[in-house]
């Protein structure tokens, strides 16, 4: 087969990996009104009652939230063989950090995380899990 | 003129109108609430890119034009993630060159409209999906975090079923941009340089006295 008749076929090949993955995705999404720590459920207010409060600077300005690194002592999750934090939003996205970035991070009221000096695309927002490995 | 000096300001131009619509109508489009990522990827970016690849016919100026727009992406003045956009705008560069690698001098192969439409599809799909994944990977890596390779694998669905959008429109402007590049507009040699250079110079002035004024 000629490749100007392939390109038909690469096409529709592509929509239906698009098409396939959108319903994958829709089916998956989880809609979570707590946050999984440690294997155990909170509530954003739980959560806030827990752990310190913190502000800190970003490029977007200041956020205040509940300070990560307090937030993981505070809910037992600390293990001295632990340094990496994934924080799992509700439609899968996922990013991973240490603890020094724990240090300079905090979990909004929005149910979203920043740091002070990252990219933006750690700051994961509608966490429905913290995973501590 | 110079073929060298001609393609260097084509680089310049069209790079530059791309990061200025990534830095300016991006983000025009983002407190609309439309889906501005796709719009951009779908409509500006195919446009600039296609439209760039039949004019010059030469293999690697897109790439350039990736690492211009991505430069001026850094300086946009209303935030976002900087970071992995710029690195995402220098990958769909570099992903455009591989899709059209075999399209660089012959176009025969687009001469139906089912065969411009599918390639509008295949182009604008694989330039969004594959920017995404690059700067997925790139950015924690670059960050200095490390990249964790399980984040990528669960969050890949999402970043395939992202594509839909901008695929869907450059179904309808491939064929259009194909139109416009039949119309065989020059410009005049004398003209050349002075237009080029003025319109990189405005999207510059325009991107980098908006990051003065509000982001830096």
């Amino acid at each position: 087969m000629g490749k100007e008749k392939l390109i038909p076929v690469f096409a529709i090949a592509v929509l239906l990996i698009g098409c396939f993955s959108a319903l994958y995705v829709n089916a998956i999404e989880v809609d979570s009104k707590t946050i999984e720590i440690n294997n155990t459920e909170y509530t954003i207010n739980q959560i806030f009652s827990l752990a310190n409060m913190r502000t800190i600077i970003t490029d977007e300005g200041e956020k205040t939230g509940v300070a990560l690194d307090d937030l993981i002592i505070k809910t037992g999750s600390v293990c001295s063989s632990c340094n990496a934090y994934t924080f799992k939003s509700k439609d899968g996205y996922q990013q991973t950090v240490t603890w020094d970035y724990l240090e300079k991070g905090v979990l909004t009221q929005e149910n979203r995380i920043y740091f002070s000096d990252s990219a933006h695309s750690f700051w994961v927002k509608d966490i429905v899990e913290i995973e501590v490995g | 003129m110079n073929k060298n000096m001609k393609l260097f300001a084509g680089i310049l131009v069209f790079g530059s109108l791309w990061g200025f619509s990534e830095c300016i109508i991006g983000s025009v489009l983002k407190d609309t609430g439309l889906p501005y990522g796709s719009i951009i990827t779908g409509v500006f970016v195919l446009t600039f890119l296609v439209l760039s690849r039949i004019m010059y016919r030469q293999p690697g100026m897109q790439l350039g034009m990736g690492v211009v727009a991505g430069t001026l992406r850094i300086f946009n003045p209303f935030g976002g993630c900087h970071l992995c956009s710029a690195l995402a705008i220098m990958a769909e560069g570099a992903i455009f060159e591989i899709i059209w690698y075999s399209f660089s001098f012959d176009f025969d192969n687009m001469k139906n409209i089912t065969n411009q439409v599918s390639m509008g599809v295949i182009t604008a799909y694989l330039v969004y999906v594959g920017g995404y994944i690059v700067t997925q990977i790139l950015t924690p890596i670059v960050s200095g975090v490390g990249f964790y390779v399980e984040n990528l694998i669960v969050f890949l669905p999402r970043i395939l079923a992202s594509g839909l959008l901008p695929g869907l429109i450059g179904a309808f402007v491939l064929p259009g941009v194909l139109q416009i590049s039949r119309l065989d507009l020059k410009i005049k040699d004398t003209l050349y340089y002075p237009a080029t250079f003025g319109v990189s110079a405005f999207c510059w002035i325009a991107v980098l006295s908006l990051w003065f004024m509000w982001g830096a």
